[in-house]
């Protein structure tokens, strides 16, 4: 099990942040996403892996109204 | 010629640090035109902007006015740090009076030239009190030094007519027309109470007058009680360094940097020179976030048929300057051309169209059950010419098909009109009801408030439900986000001072999706931060958008991505460039305290502001009837078992209904506690006297206030 | 329409230019409020300026950039309020600005610089317009 934005999420083998993006539906464009606290470059997404009990956040950088 | 009622001639002076410190006064009844001094007093506590509004609405009332009481003023301010050119964003006029839904002072803000044009002509604020017999006109010409109150003449009513008259009256040739800025309202105004105001602008590149909205609160219907036709400003000669600032050359320095960097990010970004603030509806809806058909559910498969992308790629005029006041170049103003009207007094004519902005999108639209992009349009442009507000507007016009649906009023109720979710036609002519003081129209346009008084009392429409519908706080109507499952967007609309307006909080995406304040005191800061943050800009003169709907390339990187500090700290900056004082971040937030406190004390000098006035109705808490549980039924099962440790397997509909209404209900007065209490209010929604002193607002006339009630 | 171009190879960085423009322009010495600026990279010279590709045109705030009869973009100072939009969105850096001036500046193709450059790097060209 993995936690996203601190909510508990299934987690896979070989599950990378692009899956957990998109498994969450995440269609937002601007996202700022870390992993255990670390920064993880938008390049990234497809090849930075997950591992179980990690600390995913994926925060939207959205200005709103 | 138009008759002139009253002259009067005033000396020109420079700006000093982005202060006049002179404001004006005019008074419609006895055509009295004074000039007061702007006080070291005023500056240090209230700033500008929204803080002089205030105070000087403040002085104008008895907690008896009413907003059609003479004594009733309409106050407009820019701010000191506004008119500057260099940096994004900096044209807003802010504005109060005792609103028509309310009874208790709307701020409201409005983007575009007035402000700056009046600044520029001498004056920090003008105040507007009084009422007149007969029509008027009023000029304040900034380069003559020259005020005239003049007999409105046979001039038209809406706005797109009077706009475009008064712009070719007062500018000396074509080049000059971008000098005149006119305040006038539309028709609805004079039959509805949600009348707003229209301020206008001279497009250089379409070579039309086009207009921004100061939407909230029923300002039109005052301005046209007061028997106001319209106000112009004329102005020439703009230049970067009219407030004479302090520090210039930081001024240009920041203003680049935020120039280049709208220009190598926006299109990464959010778009907003390409699309405007409408680019958020798909988002919306993709999160299921976009309020459809009464808020009742977030998003429609239909959708895709409002996206940004068909308003981008069929309507809106790409490729030219697109900003409301000059130097803005997140230029977010779009306008459809040449779009060809189907409907109303005006049908068969080609018109520029302002917009859509996100909330004509999502109100006129989606929680219309209108997906059609042309019929968002149309609304919009009657809207605006009409002088309706669309928030309000719209979210009444929801609640009344919503009660049509439900068989809470009949057809016969409505004079006809068939005026169910998604019936374009049936919403337009409403729109035009209103426009004519006709029919159903005269009852919608008294707003949901009344309305649900009237569909009970005469249509025997279901008190309970229609409370639970009904989008309103304090009287005022929702603007169009959701805050159904977000516990601090709740907070965000009714923990307000003037109603549900996100312009205090906007925390949807913080709160729900990006789940970054879960507990109470998160959100309880989040509460008491974002609105004292979006409070200064209100003071300033300043647009909100380029604090966050564009941020810098390392944004993320940083503590508090959501704050954008770099951002806050170019206004910090800007603001003691301009003004030669040394504020910092912790500063910011305590001017807008000051004044935050000092309206939410007005409120209860104006007998509300206390808790049960920041009551939610159920719709915005949670889901009202069986249909919204059923739409969500997982989720909404999920939470009883997570959040209540229920089994809902073993309960029924209703039963569950309940139990998350009690639930709901429960959170929201927590969440209510807690942010009174991070805001240094009383359990009862009251600033306490130890909390005004902290923040310098001990004053004995709100000392006075306050007593009674702690 | 006329373009200053410069055969950065043979441009020796001696400011040359430099000079000419802004006591041309300004009445002073002083390259920030030269239109032509040299870059020393490493001894490797490069000339910033105008190449007038007139995107500034259409995202001028106060409508006050213009193509001149010859094609070369030009700012009208009277409409000009001073807002920097240009600078700040000129892709090649070549629209300048200094704190005790109330509109930008640029490049206009005069010519008067070529005149003085010692290794004759810097010429005129009819540019096709863009």
């Amino acid at each position: 099990m993995i936690k996203v934005n601190t909510r508990d999420h299934p987690w896979q083998e070989g599950m990378t942040v692009r899956g957990v993006i998109e498994e969450k539906k995440f269609t937002f464009r601007h996202l700022v996403v870390r992993v255990n606290g670390n920064f993880i470059p938008e390049d990234q997404y497809e090849h930075h892996v997950i591992n179980d009990g990690d600390n995913v956040m994926v925060i939207h950088l959205i200005a709103g109204g | 010629m138009r008759k002139v009622l009253r002259s009067y001639d005033y000396k020109l002076t420079r700006i000093e640090k982005g202060y006049n410190n002179r404001s004006l006064y005019i008074n419609v009844g006895d055509l009295r035109i004074e000039e007061k001094e702007v006080t070291q007093f005023m500056k240090d506590k209230f700033i500008g902007g929204k803080g002089f509004d205030l105070w000087y609405l403040w002085h104008a009332v008895t907690p008896q006015t009413r907003w059609d009481s003479p004594e009733n003023e309409i106050v407009m301010s820019s701010g000191p740090i506004g008119g500057i050119t260099q940096y994004p964003g900096t044209g807003k006029t802010l504005l109060a009076a005792i609103s028509t839904l309310t009874d208790i002072p709307i701020d409201s803000n409005v983007g575009g030239y007035f402000g700056p044009l009046l600044k520029f002509s001498g004056w920090d604020a003008l105040e507007i009190q009084g009422k007149s017999e007969n029509d008027l006109v009023i000029v304040i010409d900034g380069n003559k030094g020259h005020i005239s109150i003049e007999d409105a003449g046979d001039l038209p009513y809406d706005t797109h007519l009077l706009t475009e008259a008064l712009t070719e009256e007062y500018a000396e040739n074509e080049d000059d027309k971008r000098s005149v800025s006119v305040v006038c309202t539309g028709s609805a105004a004079e039959h509805t109470l949600v009348g707003m105001l229209n301020f206008s602008f001279y497009d250089t590149f379409r070579k039309t007058v086009r207009v921004k909205q100061a939407g909230r609160g029923g300002l039109g219907t005052i301005f046209r009680n007061k028997h106001i036709r319209a106000l112009v400003v004329k102005f020439k000669g703009v230049k970067g360094n009219l407030n004479n600032p302090a520090d210039v050359a930081t001024i240009n320095r920041i203003g680049v940097k935020m120039h280049k960097q709208i220009h190598d990010l926006d299109d990464k970004q959010n778009g907003m020179r390409k699309i405007g603030t409408a680019n958020t509806v798909m988002i919306m809806n993709q999160y299921d976030l976009l309020p459809t058909r009464n808020f009742q559910t977030g998003g429609d498969p239909e959708a895709y048929r409002i996206a940004p992308e068909v308003f981008v790629n069929e309507f809106l005029t790409q490729g030219i300057h697109d900003g409301c006041w000059y130097g803005c170049t997140i230029s977010c103003s779009k306008a459809a051309d040449n779009f060809k009207l189907r409907t109303g007094p005006y049908a068969g004519q080609c018109v520029t169209v302002d917009g859509p902005e996100y909330e004509n999108a999502a109100g006129l639209g989606a929680n219309l059950g209108c997906f059609d992009p042309r019929h968002v349009l149309e609304a919009n442009f009657y809207c605006d010419t009409y002088g309706l507000d669309i928030i309000s507007t719209a979210t009444m016009m929801a609640f009344v098909m919503e009660c049509y649906e439900r068989g809470q009023i009949t057809r016969e109720d409505m004079g006809g009109l068939d005026l169910r979710f998604g019936n374009s036609d049936a919403a337009l002519e409403l729109l035009h009801q209103m426009a004519r003081g006709e029919g159903f129209g005269l009852i919608v346009g008294q707003g949901t408030r009344k309305m649900k008084k009237i569909f009970v009392e005469r249509f025997g429409a279901d008190e309970q439900l229609l409370n639970d519908i009904g989008m309103e706080n304090k009287g005022l109507e929702y603007s169009e986000y959701m805050p159904k499952e977000s516990l601090a967007q709740q907070g965000g609309f009714a923990l307000t001072n003037k109603g549900p307006q996100h312009d205090e909080a906007w925390l949807i995406f913080m709160d729900m999706v990006n789940n970054q304040i879960p507990t109470f005191e998160d959100k309880a800061y989040a509460l008491y931060y974002y609105p004292m943050f979006r409070t200064w800009f209100g003071l300033m003169g300043l647009c909100k958008l380029p604090w966050n709907d564009i941020v810098p390339a390392d944004n993320g990187r940083t503590e508090t991505p959501a704050k954008v500090p770099e951002h806050v700290q170019n206004y910090v900056d800007i603001y003691n460039a301009v003004t030669g004082q040394k504020i910092d971040k912790e500063e910011l937030i305590i001017q807008s305290e000051r004044v935050y406190n000092f309206q939410r004390v007005f409120n209860i000098r104006m007998g509300k502001g206390l808790r049960e006035h920041d009551s939610s109705p159920y719709r915005a808490l949670g889901p009202v009837t069986r249909e919204e549980y059923l739409s969500r039924e997982e989720r909404y099962d999920n939470q009883l078992r997570e959040q209540q440790g229920i089994d809902p397997t073993t309960m029924s509909l209703e039963e569950k209904l309940a139990a998350t209404r009690a639930y709901r209900e429960k959170q929201f007065k927590l969440l209510t506690d807690a942010v009174y209490k991070r805001r240094g209010w009383t359990n009862n929604g009251v600033p306490t006297p130890e909390h005004l002193k902290e923040i310098g607002m001990d004053l004995p006339m709100l000392l006075e206030v306050v007593e009674p009630h702690l | 329409m006329k373009v200053l171009h410069c055969k950065q190879e043979i441009c020796i960085g001696c400011g040359e230019c430099e000079k000419a423009c802004s006591k041309a322009y300004f009445r002073v010495e002083d390259r920030n409020k030269s239109a032509i600026r040299i870059i020393n990279n490493d001894n490797t010279f490069r000339a910033i300026k105008c190449s007038q590709c007139g995107e500034c045109i259409n995202m001028c705030t106060a409508h006050a950039i213009y193509r001149d009869r010859n094609g070369v973009v030009r700012i009208n100072k009277k409409l000009c309020v001073g807002c920097l939009g240009c600078v700040g969105f000129c892709s090649e850096l070549s629209m300048f600005y200094a704190d005790d001036l109330t509109e930008p500046f640029k490049c206009i193709a005069c010519g008067i610089c070529t005149k003085v450059c010692p290794v004759n790097a810097l010429e005129i060209l009819e540019s096709k317009a863009v």
